[in-house]
Protein backbone atom coordinates (compact mmCIF):
# COMPACT_ATOMS: atom_id res chain seq x y z
CA UNK A 1 0.00 0.00 0.00
CA UNK A 2 1.26 3.43 -0.91
CA UNK A 3 2.17 5.18 2.37
CA UNK A 4 1.71 8.62 0.80
CA UNK A 5 -2.03 8.20 0.61
CA UNK A 6 -4.28 10.06 3.05
CA UNK A 7 -5.28 8.68 6.42
CA UNK A 8 -8.89 7.75 7.15
CA UNK A 9 -9.12 10.84 9.33
CA UNK A 10 -8.16 13.07 6.39
CA UNK A 11 -10.96 11.64 4.29
CA UNK A 12 -13.40 11.97 7.17
CA UNK A 13 -12.59 15.66 7.60
CA UNK A 14 -13.48 16.27 3.97
CA UNK A 15 -16.62 14.21 4.32
CA UNK A 16 -17.70 16.17 7.38
CA UNK A 17 -17.16 19.46 5.54
CA UNK A 18 -19.12 18.43 2.47
CA UNK A 19 -21.92 16.34 3.91
CA UNK A 20 -25.29 18.09 4.02
CA UNK A 21 -27.16 18.05 7.31
CA UNK A 22 -30.01 15.96 5.94
CA UNK A 23 -27.73 13.19 4.67
CA UNK A 24 -27.77 9.86 6.48
CA UNK A 25 -24.62 7.91 7.22
CA UNK A 26 -24.02 4.24 7.96
CA UNK A 27 -20.53 3.30 9.11
CA UNK A 28 -19.03 -0.18 9.40
CA UNK A 29 -17.54 -1.62 12.56
CA UNK A 30 -14.33 -0.46 14.21
CA UNK A 31 -12.65 2.81 13.37
CA UNK A 32 -15.05 3.42 10.50
CA UNK A 33 -17.63 4.13 13.18
CA UNK A 34 -15.42 5.19 16.10
CA UNK A 35 -13.59 7.86 14.14
CA UNK A 36 -16.74 9.11 12.43
CA UNK A 37 -18.27 9.61 15.87
CA UNK A 38 -15.21 11.68 16.81
CA UNK A 39 -15.27 13.77 13.65
CA UNK A 40 -19.01 14.28 13.27
CA UNK A 41 -21.34 12.61 15.71
CA UNK A 42 -24.95 13.23 14.74
CA UNK A 43 -28.31 11.54 15.24
CA UNK A 44 -28.35 10.81 11.52
CA UNK A 45 -25.35 8.49 11.98
CA UNK A 46 -25.91 4.76 12.29
CA UNK A 47 -22.89 3.04 13.81
CA UNK A 48 -22.21 -0.66 13.37
CA UNK A 49 -20.60 -2.22 16.42
CA UNK A 50 -20.01 -5.59 14.66
CA UNK A 51 -21.87 -7.49 11.90
CA UNK A 52 -18.89 -7.28 9.59
CA UNK A 53 -19.79 -7.02 5.92
CA UNK A 54 -23.36 -5.96 6.48
CA UNK A 55 -23.09 -2.17 6.52
CA UNK A 56 -23.54 -1.92 2.75
CA UNK A 57 -26.64 -4.12 2.46
CA UNK A 58 -28.06 -2.34 5.49
CA UNK A 59 -27.49 1.02 3.79
CA UNK A 60 -29.13 -0.31 0.63
CA UNK A 61 -32.30 -1.07 2.60
CA UNK A 62 -32.18 2.34 4.23
CA UNK A 63 -31.77 4.05 0.87
CA UNK A 64 -34.82 2.22 -0.49
CA UNK A 65 -36.91 3.23 2.53
CA UNK A 66 -35.72 6.85 2.52
CA UNK A 67 -35.47 7.70 -1.19
CA UNK A 68 -35.48 11.46 -0.67
CA UNK A 69 -32.38 11.53 1.53
CA UNK A 70 -28.82 10.87 0.53
CA UNK A 71 -27.44 7.78 2.25
CA UNK A 72 -23.66 7.58 2.58
CA UNK A 73 -22.17 4.29 3.73
CA UNK A 74 -18.57 3.82 4.79
CA UNK A 75 -17.42 0.23 4.39
CA UNK A 76 -13.94 -1.28 4.28
CA UNK A 77 -12.38 -3.44 1.60
CA UNK A 78 -12.35 -6.40 4.02
CA UNK A 79 -16.01 -5.92 4.82
CA UNK A 80 -16.94 -5.74 1.15
CA UNK A 81 -15.07 -8.96 0.42
CA UNK A 82 -17.21 -10.76 2.99
CA UNK A 83 -20.39 -9.98 1.04
CA UNK A 84 -19.32 -8.92 -2.40
CA UNK A 85 -22.63 -10.05 -3.85
CA UNK A 86 -24.28 -7.01 -2.37
CA UNK A 87 -22.57 -4.84 -4.97
CA UNK A 88 -24.61 -6.72 -7.57
CA UNK A 89 -27.76 -6.06 -5.54
CA UNK A 90 -26.94 -2.36 -5.36
CA UNK A 91 -26.44 -2.25 -9.11
CA UNK A 92 -29.72 -4.05 -9.70
CA UNK A 93 -31.80 -1.95 -7.31
CA UNK A 94 -29.94 1.19 -8.39
CA UNK A 95 -30.99 3.55 -5.60
CA UNK A 96 -30.16 7.01 -6.87
CA UNK A 97 -29.59 8.27 -3.30
CA UNK A 98 -26.88 5.80 -2.25
CA UNK A 99 -23.21 6.73 -2.12
CA UNK A 100 -20.64 4.10 -1.14
CA UNK A 101 -17.30 5.10 0.34
CA UNK A 102 -14.97 2.12 0.39
CA UNK A 103 -11.97 2.58 2.62
CA UNK A 104 -9.26 0.53 0.94
CA UNK A 105 -6.43 -0.01 3.38
CA UNK A 106 -5.62 -3.57 2.37
CA UNK A 107 -6.04 -4.98 5.85
CA UNK A 108 -8.62 -6.07 8.36
CA UNK A 109 -7.89 -3.09 10.58
CA UNK A 110 -10.50 -3.87 13.22
CA UNK A 111 -9.03 -7.30 13.91
CA UNK A 112 -5.41 -6.17 14.15
CA UNK A 113 -4.27 -5.51 10.62
CA UNK A 114 -4.19 -8.90 8.93
CA UNK A 115 -4.01 -8.55 5.13
CA UNK A 116 -7.28 -8.89 3.28
CA UNK A 117 -7.53 -11.70 0.74
CA UNK A 118 -6.65 -9.42 -2.16
CA UNK A 119 -5.38 -6.02 -1.05
CA UNK A 120 -4.97 -4.40 -4.45
CA UNK A 121 -8.30 -5.03 -6.14
CA UNK A 122 -9.55 -2.37 -8.51
CA UNK A 123 -12.69 -1.67 -6.52
CA UNK A 124 -13.91 1.02 -8.89
CA UNK A 125 -13.79 -1.51 -11.71
CA UNK A 126 -15.97 -3.80 -9.61
CA UNK A 127 -18.42 -0.97 -9.17
CA UNK A 128 -18.53 -0.26 -12.87
CA UNK A 129 -19.10 -3.87 -13.84
CA UNK A 130 -22.21 -4.07 -11.63
CA UNK A 131 -23.64 -0.97 -13.33
CA UNK A 132 -23.15 1.63 -10.65
CA UNK A 133 -23.69 5.10 -12.01
CA UNK A 134 -20.22 6.19 -11.00
CA UNK A 135 -17.21 4.44 -9.53
CA UNK A 136 -13.80 6.01 -8.98
CA UNK A 137 -10.58 5.07 -7.27
CA UNK A 138 -9.40 7.97 -5.10
CA UNK A 139 -5.80 8.64 -4.07
CA UNK A 140 -5.86 12.08 -2.44
CA UNK A 141 -8.12 14.32 -0.38
CA UNK A 142 -8.26 16.82 -3.25
CA UNK A 143 -9.57 14.14 -5.58
CA UNK A 144 -11.96 13.03 -2.89
CA UNK A 145 -13.38 16.49 -2.32
CA UNK A 146 -14.06 17.02 -6.00
CA UNK A 147 -15.61 13.59 -6.48
CA UNK A 148 -17.62 13.76 -3.27
CA UNK A 149 -19.20 17.10 -4.13
CA UNK A 150 -20.38 15.61 -7.41
CA UNK A 151 -21.55 12.38 -5.83
CA UNK A 152 -23.61 14.25 -3.24
CA UNK A 153 -25.30 16.32 -5.93
CA UNK A 154 -25.81 13.72 -8.64
CA UNK A 155 -27.92 10.62 -8.82
CA UNK A 156 -26.23 7.37 -7.81
CA UNK A 157 -25.58 4.74 -6.91
CA UNK A 158 -21.95 5.69 -6.73
CA UNK A 159 -18.79 4.26 -5.29
CA UNK A 160 -15.61 6.00 -4.28
CA UNK A 161 -12.75 3.69 -3.29
CA UNK A 162 -10.51 5.63 -0.92
CA UNK A 163 -6.89 4.48 -0.89
CA UNK A 164 -5.55 4.87 2.61
CA UNK A 165 -3.04 3.51 5.07
CA UNK A 166 -4.05 1.00 7.73
CA UNK A 167 -5.20 2.46 11.04
CA UNK A 168 -5.09 -0.43 13.46
CA UNK A 169 -4.98 1.66 16.65
CA UNK A 170 -8.49 1.75 18.00
CA UNK A 171 -9.95 5.23 18.28
CA UNK A 172 -11.98 5.86 21.42
CA UNK A 173 -15.44 7.04 20.42
CA UNK A 174 -16.82 10.04 22.31
CA UNK A 175 -20.29 8.55 22.62
CA UNK A 176 -21.65 5.31 23.98
CA UNK A 177 -22.34 2.84 21.20
CA UNK A 178 -25.55 1.44 22.61
CA UNK A 179 -27.15 -0.41 19.69
CA UNK A 180 -30.79 0.20 20.54
CA UNK A 181 -30.14 3.80 21.56
CA UNK A 182 -28.31 4.34 18.28
CA UNK A 183 -31.28 2.95 16.37
CA UNK A 184 -33.87 4.98 18.26
CA UNK A 185 -31.89 8.19 18.01
CA UNK A 186 -31.58 7.71 14.29
CA UNK A 187 -35.25 6.88 13.73
CA UNK A 188 -36.36 9.83 15.82
CA UNK A 189 -34.07 12.15 13.87
CA UNK A 190 -35.52 11.18 10.52
CA UNK A 191 -39.10 10.78 11.68
CA UNK A 192 -39.16 7.14 10.65
CA UNK A 193 -42.31 5.27 11.38
CA UNK A 194 -42.31 3.41 14.67
CA UNK A 195 -44.66 0.76 15.94
CA UNK A 196 -47.59 1.53 18.20
CA UNK A 197 -48.17 -1.49 20.47
CA UNK A 198 -51.53 -3.20 20.05
CA UNK A 199 -52.28 -2.73 23.74
CA UNK A 200 -52.32 1.03 23.23
CA UNK A 201 -54.70 0.92 20.33
CA UNK A 202 -52.11 0.64 17.65
CA UNK A 203 -50.78 -2.50 16.07
CA UNK A 204 -49.73 -0.40 13.12
CA UNK A 205 -46.78 1.66 12.02
CA UNK A 206 -47.23 5.32 12.78
CA UNK A 207 -45.18 8.45 12.30
CA UNK A 208 -42.95 8.89 15.31
CA UNK B 1 -44.82 -30.31 14.24
CA UNK B 2 -47.23 -31.67 11.66
CA UNK B 3 -46.62 -35.35 11.07
CA UNK B 4 -47.92 -37.87 8.62
CA UNK B 5 -50.15 -39.45 11.25
CA UNK B 6 -51.96 -36.19 11.97
CA UNK B 7 -54.92 -37.25 9.85
CA UNK B 8 -57.37 -34.76 11.30
CA UNK B 9 -55.13 -31.83 10.44
CA UNK B 10 -54.52 -33.19 6.97
CA UNK B 11 -58.21 -33.57 6.23
CA UNK B 12 -58.94 -30.07 7.46
CA UNK B 13 -56.02 -28.73 5.50
CA UNK B 14 -57.20 -30.35 2.34
CA UNK B 15 -60.71 -29.00 2.89
CA UNK B 16 -59.33 -25.50 3.39
CA UNK B 17 -57.06 -25.79 0.38
CA UNK B 18 -59.99 -26.78 -1.77
CA UNK B 19 -61.80 -23.53 -1.06
CA UNK B 20 -59.04 -20.94 -0.76
CA UNK B 21 -55.88 -19.99 -2.54
CA UNK B 22 -53.53 -19.63 0.36
CA UNK B 23 -50.75 -17.77 -1.50
CA UNK B 24 -53.27 -15.08 -2.46
CA UNK B 25 -54.36 -14.88 1.16
CA UNK B 26 -50.75 -14.57 2.24
CA UNK B 27 -50.07 -11.78 -0.24
CA UNK B 28 -53.20 -9.92 0.85
CA UNK B 29 -52.12 -10.22 4.48
CA UNK B 30 -48.71 -8.71 3.72
CA UNK B 31 -50.43 -5.72 2.16
CA UNK B 32 -52.85 -5.42 5.09
CA UNK B 33 -50.03 -5.13 7.59
CA UNK B 34 -48.37 -2.45 5.49
CA UNK B 35 -45.33 -4.26 4.14
CA UNK B 36 -43.39 -1.91 1.87
CA UNK B 37 -40.21 -3.88 1.27
CA UNK B 38 -39.84 -7.59 0.53
CA UNK B 39 -36.31 -8.94 0.37
CA UNK B 40 -35.91 -12.38 -1.12
CA UNK B 41 -33.57 -15.16 -2.05
CA UNK B 42 -35.33 -17.69 -4.24
CA UNK B 43 -36.73 -21.12 -3.59
CA UNK B 44 -38.81 -23.11 -6.07
CA UNK B 45 -41.87 -22.77 -3.84
CA UNK B 46 -41.46 -18.97 -3.72
CA UNK B 47 -40.77 -18.22 -7.36
CA UNK B 48 -44.23 -17.37 -8.66
CA UNK B 49 -45.19 -15.67 -5.43
CA UNK B 50 -42.26 -13.30 -5.86
CA UNK B 51 -43.32 -12.60 -9.43
CA UNK B 52 -46.73 -11.56 -8.07
CA UNK B 53 -45.11 -9.28 -5.50
CA UNK B 54 -42.94 -7.77 -8.20
CA UNK B 55 -46.09 -6.68 -10.03
CA UNK B 56 -47.27 -4.63 -7.07
CA UNK B 57 -46.08 -1.01 -7.30
CA UNK B 58 -46.75 -0.47 -3.59
CA UNK B 59 -44.10 -2.99 -2.59
CA UNK B 60 -40.38 -2.85 -3.33
CA UNK B 61 -39.06 -6.31 -4.12
CA UNK B 62 -35.31 -6.65 -3.64
CA UNK B 63 -33.73 -9.83 -4.90
CA UNK B 64 -30.62 -10.32 -2.76
CA UNK B 65 -27.68 -12.59 -3.47
CA UNK B 66 -27.45 -14.19 -0.01
CA UNK B 67 -29.78 -14.54 2.95
CA UNK B 68 -27.55 -12.75 5.44
CA UNK B 69 -27.31 -9.86 2.99
CA UNK B 70 -31.10 -9.99 2.64
CA UNK B 71 -31.53 -9.77 6.39
CA UNK B 72 -29.32 -6.69 6.56
CA UNK B 73 -31.25 -5.04 3.72
CA UNK B 74 -34.49 -5.69 5.57
CA UNK B 75 -33.08 -4.24 8.79
CA UNK B 76 -31.91 -1.12 6.96
CA UNK B 77 -35.32 -0.65 5.42
CA UNK B 78 -36.93 -0.98 8.84
CA UNK B 79 -34.54 1.63 10.21
CA UNK B 80 -35.88 3.90 7.52
CA UNK B 81 -39.43 3.29 8.67
CA UNK B 82 -40.52 0.70 6.13
CA UNK B 83 -42.05 -2.53 7.33
CA UNK B 84 -39.96 -5.22 5.70
CA UNK B 85 -40.28 -8.95 5.20
CA UNK B 86 -37.78 -11.61 4.24
CA UNK B 87 -38.91 -14.41 1.93
CA UNK B 88 -36.37 -17.21 1.81
CA UNK B 89 -35.91 -20.94 1.98
CA UNK B 90 -35.18 -22.34 5.42
CA UNK B 91 -31.58 -22.93 4.38
CA UNK B 92 -31.21 -19.17 4.68
CA UNK B 93 -31.92 -19.43 8.37
CA UNK B 94 -28.78 -21.56 8.58
CA UNK B 95 -26.61 -19.13 6.62
CA UNK B 96 -27.62 -15.86 8.30
CA UNK B 97 -26.64 -16.64 11.87
CA UNK B 98 -24.05 -13.91 12.41
CA UNK B 99 -26.23 -11.17 10.99
CA UNK B 100 -29.15 -12.43 13.00
CA UNK B 101 -27.39 -12.18 16.36
CA UNK B 102 -25.05 -9.23 15.68
CA UNK B 103 -27.47 -7.02 13.80
CA UNK B 104 -31.14 -8.00 13.79
CA UNK B 105 -31.34 -9.20 17.38
CA UNK B 106 -28.67 -6.93 18.81
CA UNK B 107 -30.33 -3.79 17.43
CA UNK B 108 -33.82 -5.20 17.91
CA UNK B 109 -35.21 -5.03 14.41
CA UNK B 110 -38.72 -6.45 14.03
CA UNK B 111 -38.36 -8.40 10.81
CA UNK B 112 -40.94 -10.92 9.69
CA UNK B 113 -39.24 -13.88 8.04
CA UNK B 114 -41.35 -16.11 5.85
CA UNK B 115 -39.38 -19.27 5.16
CA UNK B 116 -40.36 -22.21 3.02
CA UNK B 117 -39.88 -25.26 5.22
CA UNK B 118 -38.00 -27.63 2.97
CA UNK B 119 -36.98 -31.05 4.19
CA UNK B 120 -39.69 -31.21 6.82
CA UNK B 121 -41.64 -34.46 7.28
CA UNK B 122 -44.06 -33.08 4.69
CA UNK B 123 -41.28 -32.38 2.19
CA UNK B 124 -39.10 -35.48 2.31
CA UNK B 125 -36.79 -34.58 -0.57
CA UNK B 126 -33.43 -36.21 -0.02
CA UNK B 127 -31.33 -33.09 -0.49
CA UNK B 128 -33.65 -30.89 1.59
CA UNK B 129 -33.82 -33.27 4.56
CA UNK B 130 -30.43 -32.23 6.02
CA UNK B 131 -31.75 -28.66 6.26
CA UNK B 132 -35.16 -29.68 7.52
CA UNK B 133 -33.72 -31.79 10.31
CA UNK B 134 -31.83 -28.92 11.89
CA UNK B 135 -34.06 -25.95 11.13
CA UNK B 136 -36.04 -25.89 14.36
CA UNK B 137 -33.06 -26.70 16.63
CA UNK B 138 -31.11 -23.88 14.98
CA UNK B 139 -33.97 -21.44 15.49
CA UNK B 140 -34.14 -22.49 19.11
CA UNK B 141 -30.40 -22.11 19.44
CA UNK B 142 -30.57 -18.60 18.04
CA UNK B 143 -33.34 -17.76 20.46
CA UNK B 144 -35.62 -16.85 17.58
CA UNK B 145 -39.37 -16.84 17.93
CA UNK B 146 -40.97 -19.03 15.29
CA UNK B 147 -44.12 -20.93 14.37
CA UNK B 148 -45.23 -23.44 11.79
CA UNK B 149 -48.20 -22.35 9.76
CA UNK B 150 -51.23 -24.37 10.80
CA UNK B 151 -52.84 -25.77 7.68
CA UNK B 152 -56.33 -25.96 9.14
CA UNK B 153 -56.44 -22.19 9.75
CA UNK B 154 -56.53 -19.34 7.24
CA UNK B 155 -53.00 -18.20 6.58
CA UNK B 156 -53.76 -14.48 6.50
CA UNK B 157 -54.44 -14.16 10.20
CA UNK B 158 -51.36 -16.24 11.00
CA UNK B 159 -49.18 -13.89 8.97
CA UNK B 160 -50.71 -10.87 10.66
CA UNK B 161 -50.06 -12.37 14.09
CA UNK B 162 -46.49 -13.22 13.17
CA UNK B 163 -45.86 -9.67 11.94
CA UNK B 164 -47.43 -8.30 15.11
CA UNK B 165 -45.31 -10.60 17.24
CA UNK B 166 -42.16 -9.29 15.58
CA UNK B 167 -43.16 -5.68 16.17
CA UNK B 168 -44.34 -6.12 19.73
CA UNK B 169 -41.21 -8.09 20.62
CA UNK B 170 -38.91 -5.78 18.63
CA UNK B 171 -37.27 -8.90 17.27
CA UNK B 172 -37.30 -11.02 14.14
CA UNK B 173 -39.94 -13.74 13.97
CA UNK B 174 -39.95 -16.74 11.63
CA UNK B 175 -43.04 -18.28 10.10
CA UNK B 176 -42.31 -21.65 8.48
CA UNK B 177 -44.43 -22.21 5.38
CA UNK B 178 -45.57 -25.36 3.67
CA UNK B 179 -45.83 -25.67 -0.09
CA UNK B 180 -49.57 -25.03 -0.08
CA UNK B 181 -49.06 -21.71 1.72
CA UNK B 182 -46.86 -20.10 -0.85
CA UNK B 183 -46.57 -22.04 -4.08
CA UNK B 184 -48.59 -19.91 -6.49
Amino acid sequence: MNRAVPARRDYYRVLAECLPKEALTVTALGNASYLWAVVRDAPENFYFEDAMGLALPFALGLAVAQPERKVVVVEGDGGLLMHMGVLVSVGAVAPRNLAILLVQNGVHAASGGQPVTSPSLDLAALGRCVNLKRADNIQSTEEFRTALVSVLQEDGPSLLALATEPDVDVVAPPVVFDPVATKRRFMDAIGAQGYVPTMFGGGVLADS
Amino acid sequence: MRVAGDWRGRILAEAAAATTHRPSELLAALKRVGVRVVVSVPDSWLGEFLVEIGRDPAVSLIRATHEEEALAIACGARLGGARSVLMIQNVGLLTMGAGMVCLAQRYQFPILILASYRGSPEDPVFYHIPKGRVTEPVLQGLGLGFALVRPERPIGSQVERAATYAEEASLPFVLLLSREDVHW
